[in-house]
């Protein structure tokens, strides 16, 4: 096992470093907004390495749930799609993609999630 | 480099302004992957010109998008049209083995989030929608004739041919999308696949248009020019990713859309219900996911290496979300 910091305190220590250490001293308004696109991708990074596991197999819940089917999440991925292409969705396939968009949406943009809701 | 290339401007810009032009200042102001910006100000025989040079960066242009040589064609018909646009001052040929043209550089404010935001734009933001809806009737007036080159010349309905283009697009992604699937389903069985076909802008939204004090005073980014169905550049501006938070306001994160659209159905005799902007507002959020997811495939391939476009392919979420989101408020 790793001494700490975790995975996800690392990310942490660097998205700070970026966004309160270096963006601030930046001339270059592009440059200073590079940095926060990246410190913001270091955000993702980290909820990811909390929380990706988790949301995921929820996703596989509810996803496995819709087809009736076992699965991975891409391959119940791939399979609602092609049901969706054949013009055939499961009853009930736009509250369960909400809810995973939800899931997504926890990593990926929180801040999004909350004002929506 | 620069210097280089600043010479040969200097050159090229002598012979099209009929004598010696001295370029005073040449700054980039944005550089990409597929194109560059620079500002310059040039010294001319009929007196000082502050100019802007737009210029190939020799990465791959998108796919649909025009090349340098038809977008100063089009922003000429546009010029010719009286679309409030930079004036076109000469498209350059190859600029140090890439092509180029130059344009008058315009003063003001881009930037959507501050046009949005910023109290000292209040007045213009009153003013927009208006200006928008003129503008708009004008590049839906500009004649198609010589246009030749512009996607969409051929004989299927433009709104097919966008979805047909939308769908090849996604799948060659190689990632299951299931949300945007389900939103093109909606769509090609509710969208109205005849209309009007004419110039579309293909990218009018707030964020491309240069405002000052009195409001709009240039329409920008002409690459995404085509032939297609009117309400496409109707609802585009709608569309929640260019409302820069100020989601209340459906139109551009300024106003609500109806002004906008009564004065276009005034000026051009073309009425829009808001039941069919919503399902083109729902096609313009399936194309910018579908957009975004391919921007991200731009550094993933390593074309273009950028922090900015890779975070795109996570934030692409918020855009499936709203796809959701229209679906429920359609009716699925």
């Amino acid at each position: 096992m790793q001494n700490r910091p975790t995975a996800a305190e690392l990310a942490e220590a660097v998205r700070s470093f970026l966004e309160e250490e270096i963006g601030p001293g930046l001339q270059d308004a592009r440059l200073r907004f590079r940095a926060l696109v990246a410190a913001n991708a270091l955000s993702i990074l980290g909820r990811d390495l909390l929380l990706g596991e988790e949301l995921l197999r929820e996703e596989v819940d509810v996803l496995s749930g819709l087809l009736g089917v076992p699965g991975d999440a891409p391959s119940l991925n791939e399979e609602l799609c092609r049901r969706i292409r054949r013009g055939d969705p499961p009853a009930g396939t736009l509250s369960a993609l909400r809810r995973i968009a939800e899931l997504k949406l926890r990593i990926a943009s929180p801040r999004y999630l909350e004002g929506r809701r | 480099m620069t210097v280089e290339l600043r010479a040969a401007l200097e050159a090229r810009l002598s012979s099209l302004f009929g004598g010696k032009v001295q370029v005073e200042r040449f700054a980039l102001l944005a550089g990409g992957a597929s194109m560059e910006a620079w500002a310059v100000d040039a010294q001319t025989p009929s007196g000082p010109m502050p100019l802007l040079l737009r210029r190939g960066a020799g990465g791959r242009i998108y796919r649909d998008a025009l090349s340098l040589a038809q977008e100063h064609r089009v922003l000429e018909a546009a010029w010719k049209a009286g679309v409030k646009v930079p004036r076109p001052r000469g498209y350059l040929g190859e600029l140090l083995g890439r092509e180029a043209y130059v344009m008058d550089r315009l003063q003001g404010e881009t930037v959507g989030r501050r046009l949005v935001q910023r109290p000292e734009f209040a007045a213009a933001r009153a003013v927009l929608p208006g200006q928008m809806a003129q503008e708009l009737a004008r590049i839906h007036a500009i004649d198609p004739a010589p246009l030749e080159f512009l996607p969409g010349t051929g004989a299927s309905s433009p709104v097919l041919r966008g979805l047909e283009g939308l769908t090849a697009q996604l799948a060659s992604l190689e990632e299951p999308h299931p949300s945007l699937e389900l939103g093109l389903l909606h769509l090609r069985r509710h969208l109205p696949s005849d209309g009007p076909r004419v110039v579309c802008h293909g990218d009018f939204r707030v964020g491309n248009f240069m405002v000052g004090a009195e409001g709009l005073s240039g329409v920008l980014d002409w690459e995404f020019a085509h032939l297609g169905d009117p309400r496409e550049d109707l609802a585009w501006p709608m569309v929640r990713a260019w409302r820069f938070r100020a989601d209340p306001l459906r139109l551009g994160g300024i106003a609500q859309p109806q002004e906008f659209i009564d004065r276009y159905a005034a000026l051009t005799g073309r009425s829009v219900t808001l039941a069919e902007l919503r399902l083109f507002e729902l096609l313009g959020n399936v194309r910018w996911a579908v957009g975004a997811l391919t921007q991200a495939r731009r550094h993933l391939s390593g074309e273009e290496r950028s922090v900015e476009l890779a975070v795109l392919g996570r934030l692409a979420a918020e855009i499936e979300h709203e796809v959701l989101f229209l679906l429920e408020e359609g009716g699925g």
